[in-house]
């Protein structure tokens, strides 16, 4: 979805119908627009969610008065008043006009808001049409609960990535990263397999019947048993938000803040030295998995070395055919196989051609491989009690952080509890009690963690069963062959969705890396854990990471960090399928892009906006524009504008802003009338 | 499909290792889905066209 124009027709303080471009092109993707507080920036903003969704943002005072103040007050009583905005955009290929718009008849004093349905047209390969359903259309193209990363006040952003969003963000990024549809596919393909199997049933047979059946209890107990994974894990990010609200607390109490400061770092190197030996345990299981017989093979390969070299030395390898005895054949005249080997017959020509390939050059040849194998096995076992050597040392010092760490927990434990204040007190206790739980729902995840893969095995089981099973009746036996089929996809497509999932937090959480260092230089890193917070932290110079106090302005940094990530990776994911996803481009509008955000920030954020999304339009104040801003968006930019607020108020003063050398309007104090005008300036 | 990977198999190998008749059944529910993410039909006009795809692909 690429913007090309958006017009609008009284709406909110734009009087009349105005219109402004925000097409691209190659290398200019920037779309900026001045404006001053109350020239109408957030209006504008809203003017999009409104035109697409319907909806405007909870910060707009009077949605009821959605018409131009000035335009309803002096329209007669019983006129219809309209109101209108339009975009037109680019979408896969084709060009859409969306339109939402109304006639208000003024009718009494009271103004309500009113209400205005979307209507969409689409131009494709030069034909144009109305689009049915639009707005089921334009939840297709850019659902609104995903809007909301494309469409956005810069100084609220940072909403993005507090504690109480994190789900609802994660949900968000499966839909715009192509989990959704895999997640619905698999709630629809057992109902699926259900229907198919109801016709095998009917048709195929008492043996196929009895197998089905066993098949459908275990699949629901299955189903039962996912479910049940599920509310746990729920419950477990449920746990985690309610133990980092009482973290919180703790750090911030005079008497108990150092301590839980130090049980925090203390909690990450355990964590830390907990995954290192994990790792390092699964490293040498595999290297014992695919490597370890190497060690029983040390008498073995000396043997082999000996006795192949002792029969080298004889002459006395085995060869593919010996030409001793092929000679002997010839000299017999008879063939092994009775044939008679007469002067001048194919036959004996046949043997004389074994004769030839017989010899020592094969026996040689084979010699050398034989030896060369040994030689690489004695080699590998070499490497193997190195490597291993390797790992067992390393799981050695990760064992001792384990217990360093752990010692180190219990002491800050006793300490935090040996403070003589009610309220650490309180806390403490609420803090043990909530570990408690998680340990408890940890283990219980672990418990139906099994019990999936033992009902998983039985149906692949049963499914097997039930391929072999006898089956005459043609129609019961194409319904075998459908389900068969669907159940193949519903394990591939399970399969995707882990690998999906998997992927999308580790490439997201690289993507918010990746962006948030263009952005700024400071030594601060962004994280992404696998419940979707994203953290701040700060690598210290003894090797010791720690989260990195925020300011709104990083929590902005970060927040932007995320949406350009959300929109880059929505881009090559689509891009790199071709199950008929859409092309991932969204653009980003953002109001007050620069919020309060000091000028070191606002340099290092104007640079790097043009290669955050394929589309930015950016609206700014005067203040938040000037300098460096401007210098590092200009070469970007394909459209400049001015929102010039004329107002009637004497308490403001007329002021232009400069660019490219010239003075633009930008407050037209002492007007007759208030409202806003969009004038494109030349670039 | 996208070459993601979790663990040792892609994305891509997942889809490798299925036949011609599997391969073209998944696109379809694929696309299926897709198209009705932001529908609120019931679920059983979902079942009903992906069990037309089934028959379409294995007749």
């Amino acid at each position: 979805m690429i913007l090309r124009k958006i017009q609008l027709e009284n709406f909110r303080q734009f009087m009349g119908k105005q219109s402004f471009p925000l097409d691209v092109s190659s290398g200019r993707v920037v779309t900026l627009l001045f404006g001053g507080n109350g020239a109408g920036k957030t209006t504008l903003l809203n003017a999009f969610t409104w035109c697409l969704y319907g909806e405007l943002s909870h910060d707009i005072e009077h949605p009821e008065r959605l018409v131009t103040d000035l335009v309803w007050q002096s329209a007669p009583v019983g006129e219809e008043v309209p109101l209108s905005v339009e975009i037109e955009f680019e979408h896969e290929g084709a060009l859409y006009r969306a339109q939402r718009a109304a006639r208000i008849r003024k009718e009494d004093g009271v103004r309500r808001a009113p209400s205005a349905d979307l209507k969409l047209w689409v131009t494709q390969n030069g034909q144009n049409k109305i689009v049915d359903g639009p707005q089921q259309r334009m939840e297709s193209i850019l659902p609104q609960h995903l809007s909301r990363f494309f469409f956005f006040n810069g100084e609220r952003i940072e909403k993005l990535v507090r504690a109480e969003a994190y789900a609802e963000v994660k949900k968000d990024i499966s839909s715009l990263l192509g989990l959704e549809q895999v997640e619905r596919a698999l709630a629809h393909l057992p109902k699926l397999e259900r229907k198919l199997g109801a016709e095998l049933r009917k048709h195929g047979g008492a043996q196929a019947a009895d197998i089905l059946e066993q098949i459908e209890t275990k699949e629901e107990q299955l189903g039962q048993a996912r479910r049940e994974r599920e509310e746990l894990r729920d419950g477990i990010a449920a746990i985690t938000e309610e133990l980092g609200t009482v973290r919180e607390l703790l750090l911030q109490h005079s008497a108990a803040g150092p301590l839980q400061a130090q049980r925090d770092q203390a909690e990450e190197q355990l964590e830390k030295a907990r995954r290192d030996n994990e790792k390092h345990k699964h490293a040498y299981q595999h290297l014992i998995g695919t490597r370890g017989y190497l060690a029983f093979v040390k008498t073995l390969s000396q043997q082999v070395a000996g006795l192949a070299a002792g029969l080298h030395e004889r002459g006395s390898l085995p060869a593919p055919l010996k030409r001793d005895f092929v000679d002997s054949l010839i000299e017999d005249g008879r063939c092994i196989c009775g044939t008679e080997l007469g002067s001048g017959t194919a036959a004996l020509r046949h043997v004389e051609d074994w004769r030839a390939r017989a010899g020592l050059a094969e026996v040689e040849a084979a010699w050398q491989r034989l030896d060369g194998e040994v030689k690489r096995v004695a080699e590998s076992r070499g490497e193997l009690r190195h490597q291993l050597q390797e790992l067992a040392v390393e799981q050695q010092a990760d064992r001792e952080a384990i217990d360093r760490w752990a010692g180190q927990l219990a002491d800050l434990e006793a300490k935090v509890k040996d403070i003589p204040v009610e309220e650490v007190a309180r806390l403490e206790a609420k803090r043990e009690k909530l570990q408690a739980r998680m340990n408890d729902s940890n283990q219980k995840l672990g418990a139906i963690g099994s019990k999936i893969e033992d009902f998983q095995a039985d149906i692949a089981t049963l499914r097997n069963e039930l391929k072999a099973a006898e089956i005459n009746n043609a129609v019961a036996q194409k319904a075998r062959r459908r389900l068969d089929l669907v159940s193949s996809v519903d394990a591939a497509l399970r399969e995707i969705l882990e690998i999906r999932s998997a992927n999308m937090q580790v490439r997201l959480n690289a993507k918010v890396k990746e962006v948030f260092a263009q952005i700024t230089v400071k030594d601060h890193y962004p994280e992404l854990s696998e419940d979707f917070e994203l953290g701040l932290y700060q690598k210290h110079p003894d090797g010791t990471v720690l989260p990195a106090a925020k300011s709104t302005g990083e929590n902005q940094i970060l927040s932007l960090s995320f949406v350009a990530a959300v929109s880059q990776l929505a881009r090559e994911v689509a891009q790199s399928r071709d199950d008929g996803s859409d092309s991932g481009e969204y653009p980003i509008v953002m109001d007050a892009a620069f919020g309060s955000l000091d000028e070191n920030y606002r340099r290092d954020v104007a640079s790097a906006l043009a290669r955050l999304a394929p589309q930015m339009v950016v609206m700014v104040s005067k203040g938040q524009g000037k300098g460096e801003v401007i210098e590092q968006l200009r070469p970007h930019s394909n459209h400049v504008g001015v929102i010039v607020e004329h107002t009637t108020s004497t308490a403001k003063n007329s002021e232009s802003i400069e660019w490219g050398g010239y003075q633009y309007p930008y407050i037209e104090a002492g007007a007759e009338k208030d409202w806003s005008e969009l004038v494109e300036v030349p670039l | 499909m996208s070459d993601e990977t979790a663990g040792t198999r892609s994305e891509s190998d997942v889809i490798a290792g299925l036949d011609p008749q599997a391969k073209e059944l998944l696109k379809r529910v694929l696309q299926i889905e897709r198209s009705r993410l932001h529908l609120r039909a019931s679920d059983a006009e979902a079942v009903e066209e992906l069990l037309n795809a089934v028959r379409e692909v294995a007749p």
